[in-house]
């Protein structure tokens, strides 16, 4: 009330000012389409500054509203994803083929081997090798070399190794003579020659494989059967080509394996089984563990379960006298209703368990077959399930039920038997990997003897596999952070931490530094390295904060926001356009009042 | 009776001298190793309760015995459990899932099974670490969620330091690296109890755990599974430690009345017959195999036992027999469906109120073809009541409002035990020592210095009462308010109460459960008398030895028992009050500027002249419709004229 009678009291001033003092003197002055003073510039002024602080405003407000983002490396990631994609990861090896009682020149034999391992080679999409090539012909005192300045061909001494060493028959002794012979520094494959009386063609257990040929022999067969022993045998590890087995490792993203072994006992009424696992374990596993070292840490643990029938039912077969369970149902051998295998505790959240299960049957359904698709005996009596584990099925002796013997008096596994047990589930184990338990491998040119391990893998299926799962981890990590990054885009409004910012940064230095490890030929550490990137990887993936992205919505900001902003922008923006069309409208009568005067005078 | 105690008496020492040599002798093979194998024993207790029902307690005991390769390798103890202990080094572990309440006034109170049995409704978990003192609560909080994950129950919510609370010396197993939480509003069903049978290697397929029939033991009054674990001192170097696992279920069932051909008068009197199948709907029909022992018992409390020999002593007279302990209890005034392989009876010097009897039946014996199924039928109506604990602890809230409270711990004597305690009343001064332990979340605001105490209805100052006191207040959002007292009340109190005022504190709106206005619950108190031991002595023989049960019925325990847990309203807020709060300001605020931007953009001045023109013109306007008017009111015949004029 006051101002109004302020505003009273400035009245008679104010329109003085405003009004023309003789309005009335000029005929043709319109007030409504003229006006003699300059329109003020005040209040445009003054809404126009409100409407700019306003709108300044916003940008602050935007960036208070904002989640926290980390930065993430999309360009790196994406170079990384493009480039396993494009540029095959390249694993430097190294072949080198000896020849003894062979009178022909090394450049020769080179080229020729050369020419056949390239038909021989496939693409894989994802890594392939590198190889070099030297050949060695030994004459005894001299030997021709080709190239004459590789390292490999320099380390073997000429005439260490003579065609007397093949005669005698014992595989492992020669196998033992090369890998003393070979043993350098440098990892190489070595293919020896030899001209002697009987055919024979070995590969050991270290990285060498020999050949005795008869005399006749031609160069270029010999030639063709050494290329294939090489990528078939020693790169490939002699395995099926593009099987799905091959891409997949049963290694859990922290480099782990926990070998988890349940004997079950169906029905603990009938009879029940204990085993002696403790000396399998010091035996048997604790060497294949540590021949398996480069590839994963694996842990071992064992339990006895009792009161676990099979899932589905098996037919009593008249002719075998037993109980035949067909191979079209043993997808419901194993019933996880019953076998609670359950997860380790002790393994961390990532490891992968294999479970493998020794399943005595009950008296009802002993003794127990598992039948081939072909119809015949299964010999193991067992059977895997890729990146799940293996079955056996184990029948006790007699298979009689004797009832005056209490269960309980306990019957345990002899020891004979259950070595033969853990020698199937070593061979099951190799072929969760891929490799077959067979010890000959039949080539396109013939015919390959392989000498098993006692360790369970040979040091060169080591090697393969310690390439695959560089690959593998490698490929995984990249398809990881690619999808991890597409996600992050995908949702503008997930937060993101710091940590997974950090921990997608170190995924990348570790496969960075997996990736030049492998190319200049460092296995042991690249496989480490690629592990660590996948395991980071999969971290930051996995990050529990990821899930808080759905709470804060941009219509909750919108909602929350909206009743200052709508009334308060509605009021400056209509306060601003009508100061602009007043002063616009104004002006025009000043403009049309100056005129006017201007043609007056 | 005197003279027949004294043998008894050397012969216990005798006993206990031998069992100590045995223990000797255990310890020693123990540093052999490897000896021992993996033990189990399945048995389960059934006690008629004064108020027609059955208590069945199953207990079930796992042992692996110090070994290299514990956590590796098992072949009957569980591996999850071994692979637990390992991992986070636990040295004792206790974990109960509660449905109802123990109704410690009929059920008795002084028993060794509701003193280690009876547990707070929903969830209680205390654990005792082997680590250095500052990893005990990550090895705590791990190990929660652990369990939640091996049990299929919300245990991880103990993970907060708001819901766990590390008491020092009122809770039993008293030690520093001690952790004790609860959840008293966790519901308990059959999801937790496959885990659990999980962890026994018959499951319920065979033996004692088939009586477990889900529908049967959900809808008792009472129903308490508890997984206690014990790791036993490793032997030698190298060796892991060994792991006792006991497993206990306790409920309390009604069984459906059966009136077989009894007709007397006071029915209600008479305690209902009950066989396993009316009470569990199921029988045993023969052990598990893998169970070292596999024993069934049948307990009659002291009260029982002294009602039913009062009974047997009138009859008695009549016939002018003399009365021997020997053919009373072959001739009991009840029938039994199986004979009991042994007979046990209370040696007990202490009461004078006679001697639990306890008969046990060895499921061994039966199998499939002739399963066992063991009936009680009474032949006269008996009535008795249960041993009490010294005193009945209740627990309650006062005050109104949701500002501020009370919360009263009153603790009354139960008048059956005074005859015992009055033995100890005649020296020159008799104390009963009680210690409490109770946890407050950090939203009761409990005031300390507003502790009273009142016995026998007089306060009394605190000095006088309360020999030592504990307490670690509660910090906001961050830690419990834990009190533990220890009270010495004479012998002969009748009531006694504990009264302490709290504030009801405000929680963050992010903080409120789901169901806010159920309210929040306070866990229970824990009141125990460590003068009194829970324990029933039976003449100690080989057999008794043998029987983790039984042994455990022998362990001096102290008399525990459990408060009702407190429900506390706290004001709940309009949760959509925030959206309220933001709507009403920025209208205000707009309001504001709104108006601001007018005043500033206003011209007074030409406003005035609009103003004024405008009258004019609305004068005008209204004159001319005015004549407008009239002249359509005049008619309109002179309409013309007025135009032309």
């Amino acid at each position: 009330m006051p101002e109004i009678s302020d505003s009273d009291s400035s009245k008679l001033p104010d329109n003085a000012s405003k009004v023309p003092p003789q309005p009335q003197s000029q005929p043709d002055f319109d007030p409504k389409l003229m006006r003699e003073t300059k329109p003020g510039l005040k209040r445009l002024f003054l809404t126009l500054t409100v409407l700019f602080s306003f709108l300044l405003g916003f940008p602050f407000l935007w960036k208070s509203v904002e989640i926290y983002r980390s930065p993430l490396p999309f360009r790196e990631i994406d170079s990384l994803l493009t480039q396993l994609r494009s540029d095959t990861l390249l694993f430097p090896l190294h072949f080198h083929a000896l020849f003894i009682g062979f009178d022909s020149d090394p450049d020769r034999i080179r080229l020729s081997i050369l020419s056949e391992i390239t038909k021989v080679t496939s693409q894989n999409p994802k890594c392939s090798n590198n190889y070099t090539l030297s050949v060695t012909v030994d004459f005894g005192p001299r030997c021709l070399r080709f190239p004459i300045s590789s390292p490999h061909s320099i380390s073997y001494q000429c005439g260490s190794i003579t065609a007397t060493d093949f005669v005698q028959n014992d595989d492992v002794a020669v196998d033992e003579k090369l890998e003393s012979v070979f043993s350098g520094k440098t990892k190489e494959y070595s293919v020896v020659v030899v001209k002697g009386e009987s055919e024979k063609a070995v590969v050991g257990k270290y990285r060498h494989a020999w050949m005795v040929v008869g005399g006749g022999w031609e160069m270029e067969i010999a030639a063709v059967k050494v290329a294939e022993v090489l990528v078939k045998v020693f790169v490939n590890g002699g395995r099926e080509e593009g099987s799905i087995r091959n891409e997949f490792m049963p290694v859990g993203a922290d480099g782990k394996i926990v070998l988890s072994f349940n004997l079950l006992n169906a029905d603990p009424r009938d009879w029940v089984y204990d085993w002696d696992f403790r000396k399998i374990d010091d035996g048997l596993l604790a060497t294949m563990i540590d021949a398996l070292g480069p590839v994963a840490n694996i842990s071992v643990e064992s339990q006895v379960l009792y009161h676990t029938p099979k899932a589905s039912f098996s037919y009593w077969n008249q002719k075998l006298e037993s109980h035949v369970f067909s191979n079209k149902d043993l997808p419901f051998f194993v019933n996880s209703n019953e076998w609670h295998l359950d997860t380790s505790i002790a393994a961390g959240g990532r490891s992968k368990i294999l479970q493998f299960v020794v399943y005595v049957p009950s008296a009802k359904e002993c003794p127990l077959l598992l039948q081939l698709p072909n119809g015949e005996i299964s010999k193991t009596n067992g059977f895997i399930s890729p990146m799940w584990g293996g079955v056996i099925v184990w029948n006790p002796q007699g298979c009689l039920k004797d009832s005056e013997n209490k269960p309980t008096a306990g019957h345990r596994i002899p020891m004979q038997d259950l070595e033969n047990m853990f020698e199937v589930f070593i061979g099951q184990f190799r072929q969760i990997f891929g490799f077959k338990s067979v010890n000959v491998y039949a080539g396109a040119s013939g015919v390959w003897n392989l000498l098993p391990s006692e360790r369970g893998f040979t040091v060169w299926e080591v090697d393969v596999l310690s390439r695959q799962h560089t690959c593998f981890n490698l490929h995984s990590c990249a398809t990881t952070l690619g999808s991890l990054s597409r996600l992050v885009q995908s949702l503008p409004r997930m937060i993101i931490m710091d940590e997974i910012g950090k921990q997608v940064k170190l995924s990348l230095e570790a496969a960075k530094l997996a990736q030049s490890n492998a190319s200049s030929g460092v296995y042991e550490s690249s496989a480490a390295s690629s592990r660590k990137a996948r395991s980071l990887a999969e971290d930051s993936f996995f990050h529990p904060s990821i899930m808080s992205v759905s709470y804060y919505s941009f219509e909750h900001c919108f909602a929350v926001y909206s009743p200052f902003f709508l009334p308060v922008s509605m009021h400056i923006g209509l306060a601003a356009l009508r100061e602009l069309r007043r002063y616009k409208k104004e002006k025009a009568k000043y403009l049309a009042w100056k005129a006017k005067s201007n043609t007056a005078s | 009776m005197a003279l027949l105690q004294r043998p008894f008496f050397v012969l216990l020492l005798v006993l206990t001298h031998q069992f100590m040599q045995y223990w000797i002798a255990f310890g020693s093979v123990n540093e052999e190793g490897q000896k021992q194998e993996e033990e189990f024993n399945e048995e389960l207790l059934l006690k008629p309760l004064p108020d027609r029902k059955v208590l069945a307690h199953f207990h079930f005991q796992s042992s692996a015995p110090p070994s290299t390769s514990n956590g590796r390798h098992h072949h009957i103890f569980p591996k999850a459990i071994s692979q637990l202990v390992q991992k986070f080094r636990v040295k004792e572990m206790e974990l109960s899932f509660t449905q109802g309440r123990w109704n410690y006034e009929s059920w008795g109170g002084f028993d060794p099974i509701p003193s280690s049995n009876a547990k707070p409704p929903g969830v209680e978990l205390w654990a005792v670490f082997d680590v250095p003192q500052h990893q005990i609560d990550a090895s705590w909080q791990n190990l929660t969620h652990t369990l939640s994950g091996l049990f299929c129950a919300s245990i991880n919510f103990l993970e907060s330091t708001t819901t766990y609370s590390a008491p020092e010396w009122s809770f039993p197993p008293a030690s520093g690296n001690l952790r004790y939480g609860t959840l008293p509003r966790e519901a308990v069903c059959t999801e937790n109890l496959t885990p659990w049978l999980k962890l026994l290697p018959c499951r319920d397929k065979a033996g004692i755990a088939v009586l477990l029939d889900r529908p049967s033991i959900y809808r008792g009054f009472y129903h308490s599974q508890r997984l206690h674990l014990t790791s036993t001192g490793s032997g030698s170097e190298g060796m892991v430690s060994g792991i006792i696992l006991e497993q206990t279920l306790t409920v309390v069932l009604q069984p459906n009345s059966q009136r077989a051909g009894m007709a007397y008068a006071s029915e209600r009197h008479i305690q209902p017959s009950w066989s396993l199948t009316s009470i569990f709907g199921k029988q045993v029909s023969g052990t598990c195999v893998l169970a070292k022992s596999s024993n069934v018992y049948l307990l009659l409390d002291r009260g029982l036992v002294a009602e039913l020999e009062h009974l047997h002593k009138e009859n008695e007279k009549s016939a002018e027999n003399g009365f021997t302990s020997q053919n009373f209890w072959t001739k009991p005034s009840f029938e039994l469906s199986a004979d009991p392989d042994r007979i046990f009876i209370e040696e007990n010097s202490l009461h004078s109120k006679g001697s639990s009897v306890l008969y046990k039946f060895q499921v061994e014996k039966y199998s499939e073809s002739e399963p066992f199924d063991l009936s009680l039928t009474w032949k006269i109506p008996v009535v008795w009541l249960s041993q009490q604990a010294p005193l009945h602890a209740s627990r309650f809230l006062m005050g109104s409002g949701n500002e501020r409270g009370a919360i009263a711990i009153s603790l009354k004597s139960t008048q059956l035990s005074e005859g015992f305690m009055g033995a100890n009343a005649d020296d020159e001064r008799c104390d009963l020592q009680v210690n409490v332990f109770q946890v407050v979340p950090w939203y009761v605001k409990v005031y300390f210095h507003s502790l009273q105490v009142f016995v026998n209805q007089q306060p009394k100052a605190i000095s006088d009462i309360i020999e030592k006191i504990h307490v670690s207040p509660s910090k906001d959002k961050v830690s419990p308010g834990v009190m533990e007292m220890v009270l010495k009340l004479p012998c002969k109190v009748n009531s006694a109460a504990l009264t302490i005022e709290f504030d009801k504190g405000f929680l963050h709106i992010d903080e409120y459960p789901p169901d806010a206005n159920q309210g929040f619950d306070i866990p229970s108190a824990i009141i125990s008398f460590p003068n009194f031991h829970a324990s029933m002595i039976f003449l100690k023989d080989d057999s008794v030895n043998k029987s983790p049960l039984l042994s455990k019925f022998q362990e001096k325990s102290p008399v525990m028992s459990y408060t009702e847990a407190l429900l506390v309203p706290l004001t709940t807020p309009d949760f959509s009050m925030p959206y309220n709060v933001i709507t009403i300001t920025c209208t205000v605020f707009a309001l504001y500027f709104g108006s601001l931007l007018n005043v500033l953009r206003r011209r007074v001045a030409e406003e005035e002249r609009f103003l004024k023109e405008k009258a004019a013109k609305k004068t005008g306007r209204l004159s001319l419709l005015l004549s407008k008017l009239s002249a359509k009111l005049r008619g309109a015949w002179n309409e013309g004229s007025l135009r032309v004029s």
